[in-house]
Formats: structure tokens, sequence, C-alpha cells
């Protein structure tokens, strides 16, 4: 039965070819999880690699956190380790290439991720891999406002263009990205080119006016997620709107109490409150007054 | 000159105004209104501990008869300059045997109005951060400053008139006991009653019932935004500090005749509170029925006539849903049915007019309590995702024990003022009685 | 206020982007720009591998998770993040009362059991229109009526348009309870029923937790995860991707799938606010139920479990 987990859960695409699996799965002595890898690289630089680790509750998908993880390139052996990571609340762990894989890493143009799951109380052992090529995005303005991006593979030595890549031409926000059209993915030509028109005029910027577009490749079965960034100076100016921030408002902090408030209530705690103490005083007066009769 | 006649006039006057032990009726009273003050505190001490989730407030009622009970108490303490200052001020010169009563009430008032706002904060503890990082654009903050404004000033008004009275008190050493006589003396052993010391006892009096008019005012046209500063349908309304003065006047008026009642009573005053006076203050309170009326036909019949969709639920839920019981007896005892008494002469006679007062400060109370709650029960958005008791209201044990302990204790600090203080000023019923003799 | 000069992004980008996927957020989009502004060098280099196999060095702070940022000041806290202004655009057309905004947001949030800062309430405005559920928040009016009477700042506007509360000062007075006119604040009325951990860290004002006894709490956009560059959990939870939310200084605003520029949004589909007779300016735009993707009764089970 163990072993028949192990097969049936090896990979996330198993599981999906089984929905009816859960009520047996209950049956078991121990939950399974599956594991995703996924490949990225930004901006050419540094490539790394997120895991992602569910596991099926009720019919339903739950991220896991505290898995340990033995991340490695290529071949599973010491030799070859990325890292050991652990999952996050969200089930999530990333480890980056470490400078000491340098040779392993320039020996092949396709590399294999490989997660394993050791096992532990809750759940089974389980492992699972993921191969991309070595690919490279660039990215490209025209003067007549259009986006270039290009899509690159590694076939031996020569880094040679691709075609039919999708690639989301986009504005960096915050939260996410906006396309530059409303076309939501281009696809490379034989050049490797896929290019888009900026549609988004006068979308604010920067004080200068500068906006960061980025070209990504999302989720891609051969080269993963790549991803681009480029600033043009495409944007409006920002420029800081009237802010009640600092003004003195009724919704202000103590500090900033309007003006106009802070006189006549001043003035009245200092008029009412003179009277006062000078009754006070006068209670002394006529203390003094008796005490001296 | 005086001549002998005045001066034993004088001596019976001194005899039947002088404050005197209690007898076993008065002693019973003082336990009773302990007793209801220590469940209040036991009531209380479970609230500090467990939070307010004692109380049946809730998310959507989120005030609940503590405000109501704060509302009545700040009502009530607007007696102190209406009699005080408003009659001295106009010379109405029957007033004067009722302004001791009237500050009295106000004293005890205002104290338990500041004591039932912290009794309502959920983390009382936190109470200096209202002196340390107080806004002043917060109408909580006008709100503490004029109580505290206010509070000095009843004290103070409380004080000035009794310093002519300390000294008679002093005189009576063996009647009130050697305690009470230090106190007396550290009040007031310096008044020699010389004509400077009462020239600025007599400015200083003045100046105070000036000053006490536009401070009353203040404390409850504050109280009233507490409210009117929110958009709530029924507290969104620009009457709302008229309508709630006009209420205090009443309500404090009736306080003030069921204590005439019980003094002249008790103490067998009839001497000095006379049939005149309650004919008199039964004038005064009919007025200040019809006034109260008539803001209430402001605050409800122009809202009835619109039935704008955000206050019909609140306005149907008042005049004919679960609150009308409530809203016509408030209206009808504490209004309608007073000024039909009031109206005859029959009914201006001390025990009338004690059960009009009564009525009158019930009525106030419950009619506090509509303007809370029925309006936080009808907000602008759905009671939706809520449990199901947050779509109701009524006070739990604790809240009916702090609030009836707080009335007690109220109770409790006038009946310990009339033990230790004349309850009718002893030196002004003198001077009117030397006046009347010539 | 001023937007900080981004030119430093540059040469750090690929650190920060690695620093903002590690915190969880949906790969492929990384949120390093907001990151950027908050994350300062350490100093320290590690070396790391490029994708054409050369090593390069990137600065240590850059590769910390998220979570290890510095954590707020009570007064930051209080001034929010310069140049932003927070917005969020609830599409009715696409709920269908799920609610799982609500647990997400109780659970991140830490709240006590029974209290819900989203509401999600079966409206209809008369007899003869359609009903609809329309989830609400705190709007984070731009003219809060509660933090203008609350008696102590401890709820506060900050300039990125953010209303927060700081439950270490709060007296527990409930006036800002009685002023909110759309009653999306809730009081924890005895000791929240919290994990015993949980209820024993400090207060932040930008995560609201732990929520205390006797204190007010609300919706607070998730503060802290917008510090961090992600969406608040409502608008990751929503299956239907009915909230959006966004900088509207950048006039954009995601759930997460979708990025619509702001005033396209509004345009097109005729966004509008709660209640704008009242001059509360809230920060929260409703889209209307029009072409809903779901019938009303759709909803209708799911309400049951909760309104009894
Ligand atoms: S919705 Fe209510 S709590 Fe939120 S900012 Fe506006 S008034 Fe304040
Ligand atoms: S309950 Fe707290 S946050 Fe609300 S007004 Fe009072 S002190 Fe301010």
């Amino acid at each position: 039965m163990k072993l028949l987990n192990k097969i049936l859960f090896g990979s996330l695409s198993l599981l999906f070819l089984l929905p009816g699996y859960n009520a047996f799965a209950q049956t078991a002595d121990k939950g399974s999880v599956s594991v995703a890898v996924s490949y990225f690289n930004a901006n050419n630089k540094i490539p790394y690699v997120v895991v992602k680790v569910k596991t099926k509750v009720n019919g339903k998908f739950q991220n896991v956190g505290g898995i340990p993880l033995k991340l490695s390139l290529n071949k599973d052996s010491e030799g070859t380790l990325i890292g050991k990571v652990v999952t996050n609340e969200q089930g999530e762990a990333t480890a980056i290439i470490p400078q000491s894989l340098k040779k392993e890493w320039s020996s092949t143009v396709k590399h294999t991720f490989i997660a394993a799951f050791a096992g532990n109380a809750k759940y089974d052992s389980t492992s699972t891999s993921l191969t991309v090529s070595k690919a490279k995005i660039l990215i490209d303005t025209t003067s007549s406002r259009s986006v270039v991006a290009t899509v690159m593979e590694l076939k031996d030595t020569t880094w040679t263009p691709v075609k039919g890549v999708d690639v989301v031409l986009a504005i960096r926000r915050l939260g996410s990205d906006l396309n530059i059209n409303e076309t939501a993915t281009f696809a490379t030509d034989s050049t490797g080119k896929a290019s888009g028109d900026f549609k988004r005029d006068s979308i604010p910027g920067d004080l200068k006016g500068n906006i960061t577009l980025v070209a990504k490749v999302l989720d891609n079965d051969t080269y993963g997620n790549l991803f681009i960034e480029k600033k043009v100076h495409w944007g409006s100016k920002f420029v800081s709107k009237a802010n009640d921030f600092n003004a003195r408002t009724l919704f202000a902090t103590r500090a900033k109490a309007p003006v106009w408030l802070m006189v006549i209530a001043t003035g009245i705690i200092i008029g009412v409150w003179t009277v006062l103490i000078l009754l006070v005083q006068n209670i002394l007066k006529i203390k003094k007054l008796g005490n001296e009769a | 000159m005086e001549n002998s006649k005045s001066i034993a006039g004088e001596e019976q006057i001194i005899q039947d105004l002088l404050p005197r032990k209690f007898k076993n009726s008065g002693k019973i009273l003082v336990y009773i209104l302990s007793a209801f003050c220590l469940v209040g505190i036991y009531a209380y001490y479970r609230q500090l501990r467990y939070g307010l989730i004692v109380t049946h407030m809730r998310d959507y009622v989120s005030w609940g008869i503590y405000i109501s009970n704060f509302v009545f108490f700040v009502a009530i303490s607007l007696v102190g300059s209406l009699i005080t200052a408003v009659f001295r001020l106009a010379g109405v010169k029957w007033g004067s045997p009722l302004t001791r009563i009237a500050e009295m009430i106000a004293v005890a008032a205002i104290i338990f109005a500041s004591i039932i706002i912290i009794v309502d904060m959920g983390s009382p503890e936190r109470f200096y951060n209202l002196f340390l990082y107080g806004r002043i654009q917060s109408p909580i903050i006008w709100d503490v400053i004029v109580i505290t404004t206010y509070f000095f000033i009843s004290i103070l008004l409380l004080y000035y008139p009794l310093l002519p009275d300390l000294q008679i008190l002093l005189r009576f050493k063996e009647k009130s006991g050697p305690r009470l006589h230090k106190f007396y003396s550290y009040l007031g052993s310096f008044w020699k009653g010389s004509h400077k010391q009462y020239l600025l006892s007599k400015k200083a009096i003045n100046a105070l019932c000036i000053a006490i008019i536009p401070v009353a005012f203040t404390i409850h046209t504050v109280t009233s935004w507490l409210f009117a500063t929110t958009y709530r349908p029924g507290w969104d309304s620009t009457n709302f500090g008229a309508y709630f003065i006009a209420g205090a006047f009443l309500v404090g008026a009736g306080a003030v005749v069921v204590a005439m009642y019980i003094f002249r009573k008790w103490y067998g005053l009839e001497k000095y509170i006379t049939l005149d006076h309650f004919d008199k203050m039964g004038r005064v309170l009919v007025l200040l029925c019809l006034l109260y009326l008539y803001f209430n036909v402001n605050e409800f019949l122009t809202p009835f006539f619109k039935m704008k969709e955000s206050e019909a639920g609140y306005l149907n839920d008042m005049f004919s849903g679960s609150f009308a019981p409530v809203f016509w007896f408030a209206i009808f005892t504490g209004i309608i049915l007073p000024i039909i008494i009031l109206l005859f002469k029959k009914g201006r006679k001390p025990l009338p007019m004690f059960i009009v007062g009564i009525m009158v400060v019930v009525g106030a109370w419950f009619k506090r309590y509509l303007i809370v709650t029925p309006t936080l029960l009808h907000p602008f958005m759905p009671m939706h995702d809520v449990p199901a008791s947050y779509h109701h209201y009524f006070p739990s044990w604790e809240e009916w024990a702090i609030t009836m302990g707080s009335l007690a204790g109220a109770i409790l600090i006038i009946v310990a003022l009339c033990r230790v203080f004349p309850i009718i000023p002893i030196q002004e019923t003198i001077n009117e009685h030397h006046e009347t003799a010539k | 206020m001023e937007l900080k000069d981004s030119s430093r992004r540059d040469f750090l980008i690929a650190g920060l982007a690695v620093a903002a996927i590690a915190t969880g957020c949906t790969p492929g989009s990384p949120f390093e720009a907001a990151v950027g502004d908050d994350v300062k060098p350490s100093g320290k280099k590690v070396k790391l591998l490029s994708v054409d196999g050369e090593e390069i060095e990137v600065d240590e702070a850059f590769l910390k998770p998220v979570p290890h940022m510095p954590t707020i000041t009570n007064a930051e806290a209080r001034v929010g993040i310069p140049g932003k202004k927070f917005v969020m655009v609830i599409d009715l057309s696409r709920c269908k009362n799920l609610k799982k905004c609500q647990s997400a947001c109780n659970h991140a949030h830490d709240l006590n059991p029974g209290e819900n800062w989203i509401k999600v309430d079966p409206m209809q405005s008369a007899e003869h229109t359609a009903p609809y559920w329309e989830p609400t928040t705190c709007m984070h009016c731009d003219e809060p009526p509660c933090v203008k009477v609350c008696p102590v700042d401890a709820t506060f506007k900050r300039q990125d348009g953010i209303v927060l509360i700081d439950s270490d000062r709060c007296i527990g007075c409930r006036f800002c309870m009685a002023a909110c006119p759309y009653s999306t604040r809730v009081f924890n009325w005895g000791a929240p029923e919290i994990p015993a951990d949980v209820a024993s860290q400090p207060y932040s004002a930008e995560t609201s937790i732990p929520q205390k006894k006797g204190t007010v709490g609300k919706c607070d956009f998730c503060a802290d995860m917008t510090r961090m560059g992600m969406l608040p959990h409502c608008v990751s939870a929503c299956p239907n991707g009915t909230f959006f939310y966004g900088d509207l200084n950048e006039d954009s605003v995601t759930n997460g799938a979708e990025t619509f520029r702001f005033s396209d949004l509004m345009r097109d589909k005729g966004g509008y606010r709660l209640m704008e007779d009242l001059g509360t300016k809230p920060s929260v735009y409703y889209l209307p139920p029009v072409s809903r993707n779901f019938p009303f009764e759709s909803g209708l089970e799911n309400d049951k479990l909760q309104n009894k």
C-alpha cells in the first residue's frame, strides 16, 4: 500500500489524473504530499528554483509548511546538492544555485532539478523532478513605442532564437504587472522576437516619468520562468497630489488640529479657568480677611 | 435694629434647619443604597475581569445603558445651574430655599457621570491616555474638559453659599460632634461674616452664576454632540443640542421636585418648603414639559413626514415597532401626563407633584435609553455575518447592577451631603425672614 | 512626499527578485518594485551563479526572505508608505458569497472566532431590484469619521490612505464604532480566543495582531503585506477574483491573476463608492453587479451556515 502511494504520488500530474483518490488516501496510515518544482531566472542573472508542497484534504489542495526537502542538480548525489530547504507557511521554499555547482551547471544545456522529501511522521516520502533548457530573454524598445522581447535557447554553445514561445509584455505595478496593451501574450517568431505596441499612454511613472517594462516567459514547459526588465521614459511624471496627511484637519493627529479649533478651544478653556482660579483666589482672600479679623 | 421676636425666630430657623443624625429610617435607606452600590461594584469587578463581554452590548449596539445613564446624569446635573443661576439672575426670590438641594444633586450627578463614562470604557486602565494623547478634535475630549470644568464650578457654587452656614454650624459643637466640627472648622472657620467678606463672596457667587450657565449649556450640548457628530439616523440632527438641553432642564427640575418633597417630609420643613414653592415649581415644570414637548415634535415629526429610507426603520421601530411601548411610555409619562396633571391647581400640591416628579425622572431615563439604543440597531448597512445575539439588545444583569449601583451611589452622595450640610441655606433664610419681618 | 529614485534598482534587481519570490507571492509576478524601497543593503556579499555559469556577487540582504525585514516601529506604522495611495476595487458581478475572503482574513489576523472584518451582505436596494452580494471591508475613508472622533489618536489615517488602529493605545470608548457609517468596526468585548503565542506578541498596527480585550478592530488593508509588496489576504483568497487591489498613484489594480488600469475599470464598468453623499471619500470602489458570473441564489446556501 505504501509502495502504491509512493508510485501514485510521485508526481503532481498523476495526482490530477486521480481525482477520486482522496477517499482512498484517507484510509492510508499517512498522508501524501505533492511537490512541484519551478525554475526562475531574473534578468538572465541568478537562476533559482521554487518548490511548492501541497496536500489534498477533503478533495481540496492545501499548502503544507515545514516540509524539509533536498534539492539537487541533475542527479541525486552529495556533490550536486543545491541545498536543503524547509517550506514556509505557504508551502513554498526557494533555493539559489550555489557557486559550488559551477562545473555541473556549465556541463550541460539541459538541467534537471530534483526535489526529494524523505518522509516524516505525517507524510510519506516523495520526490519529483523538473527539466529545463537554458534560455535567455532580452528586452528592447523601439522609438515608435513598441516593446520587443527575444527568447533564445542555448544549443551546444550558441544562443539560438526560439519560435513559438508565449511572452508577456507588461509594466511593473504594485502587486502585479499591467500588460502594455489588451493582448495577454505575444508569441515569438522565427527570429525569437515577440513585439507589442505600448498602449498605456500617460500611465503614471515616477517623478521623472520613468516606468519599468518587463518581458516574461511564464511556466514554460521547456524553459521555466524567465523575465527581464527595462526602464523607459514613457510614463507621465508623478505629481504628488494634494495629500491631506500633513494638513491641519479634523481627522489629523492631535499635533495637527485645525488652528481655528485650537484657538477657540484654548481660548474658552483659558477664559473659563481664569475665572475659576480667580474665584479660588477669592476664597483665599476671604480667608485672609477672616484670619486678620 | 432687630427686635427680640425676630431673634427668637432666628434661633427657631437654625434649630429647624441644622443637619441631624439619621433616624432608623435614614439608616435603613443608607444600608439599602450601600447594598445596591456593593452589588454594582461586584458587577464592575466582573466586568473588569472578563471585559465588556459581561454586558450585552455587541458590535451593533456598541453603546448601551451605560451611555444612556451617562446622558441621564449629565442631564440631571444641569439643574444646579437652572435653580441656582437662572433663578438667581432672574431675581426669582422664592427659589432660594431650593438652591442647596439643586447644587447637591448637581454635584452628585456630575460625579457619577464621570464614573459611568469610565465604566463604559473597554480599557479603563488606559484612562490616562485621554490626558497623554488627547485630541482636541474629538468631542469626547470636549466632554472631558467641560465635565471637569462643570464639576469644579458646581463645587464652588455649593461651597460659597455654604460659608455663612458653616459659621452657624460651628456654633453647635455638641450637636455635630467633634469630627464634623473639625471638618466644619477646616472648611469655614475663617468666615467671620464681616461686610468685606460678604461683599467678596457675593461678587464671587454672582460671577459663578454667570459662568455656570454657558458651561452648563456646553456640557449638555457637547454630550449631545457625541451623537450628533455621527451620521446615524436618529442622531444626525441639528436639533440635538437644544433638544438635550430642554430635556435636561426638565429632568433636573423633576429631580428637584422629588427631593423637595422627600426632604420636606423627612425633616418636617413644611415652614420652609411651602405649598407656594410646590405651586411655583409646578408652573416651571409645566413650562419645561411644554418646551421639551416642542423639541420632541421637532425631532420626530419632520423625519416622520419625510420617512427617508435610512431613517424609516428606526422611526417605525420607535412609533410602532419593538421600541414603541417604551417610546410611548416615555412620551406620555415623561411629558404629556405631567403637563395635564400640572395644569390643574390641585396637581401642583406636594403629593401629586412628587408623583409627577418621579414620572418625569423615570420617563427621562427611558428617553435616554431610546436616544441611544434604537439608532444603533438601525445602521446603514445590513446587520449580517454576525452572531444572532448581535441583532438585539437587552442589558445583562451586570449592566443593570452597575446602573442601579450608580443611581444608588448618586443618591448616597446626596444623602451624605444633607447629613453634613443644611439642605436649606440657613443664613439666606434668616435674611429673608428679616426682610419679611420688616 | 516624493517617490524614491529607483535607479539603484537596476543593479540589484536580480537579488530583489529572489527576495520577493521567496516570500511566496504568485510565482511569475514578483513584486520587487515595492520591496526595493525598504530593504537596506547589509554590505555582506554572497557569491552566486549566473545563468551563463559566471559568478556574481549579491548583497545578502536582498536574498533574505522578506518576513525578516526590520520590524516597523509604531511611529513608522503611523506615517505609512510615501507616494502611495492604496485602493481596492470590488467587482460585485463576481461575488457569490463564498466567503473565502472572510476566512482568509480571519485566519491571517487571528481574529476572535465569530468576529468578521469582512462581511458579505445580501443587498437589495428596492423591492423590484435584483439582490446581489456585497463584500464590505473598512473603506479606508479619506475623510474618516472614525478618526475624527477618536479621543486618543488610537485610530489614525496614514499618508498612503490606510486607516489603522493602535490597540496599545485604544481606550475602548467605541466612539469610532458609532461614527463609522459602514458599521465595519468590531470590538473585542472579551479576551479574544487566540493562541497564547500569538497573544503574547507585541502589537503591531500594520498586522493588527494580536487583537486585545477591550479594544476595537477592523480591516487594515493588510498594511504589512502591502509593505512587502504583496496583496491583501482577501484579494488572493477569492477564487473568483472579486477583489482588486493596487496603488492609485500607479493607476493600476490587480486581483493576482488579472491586472487592470484603474481608470479604465472605473470608466468602462461604472465604478462607484458606497454612501458617497456622506462625504467620507472611501478608498474602496465597487463595480456594479451587471452581467454577473453567478446567480444570487448560488450564495444563499453558504449564507445559512453563518446567519442562522
Ligand atoms: S469605513 Fe468606517 S472604519 Fe473605515 S475609515 Fe471609513 S469610517 Fe473609518
Ligand atoms: S474605541 Fe479606541 S480607536 Fe475607537 S475612538 Fe475609542 S479610543 Fe479611538
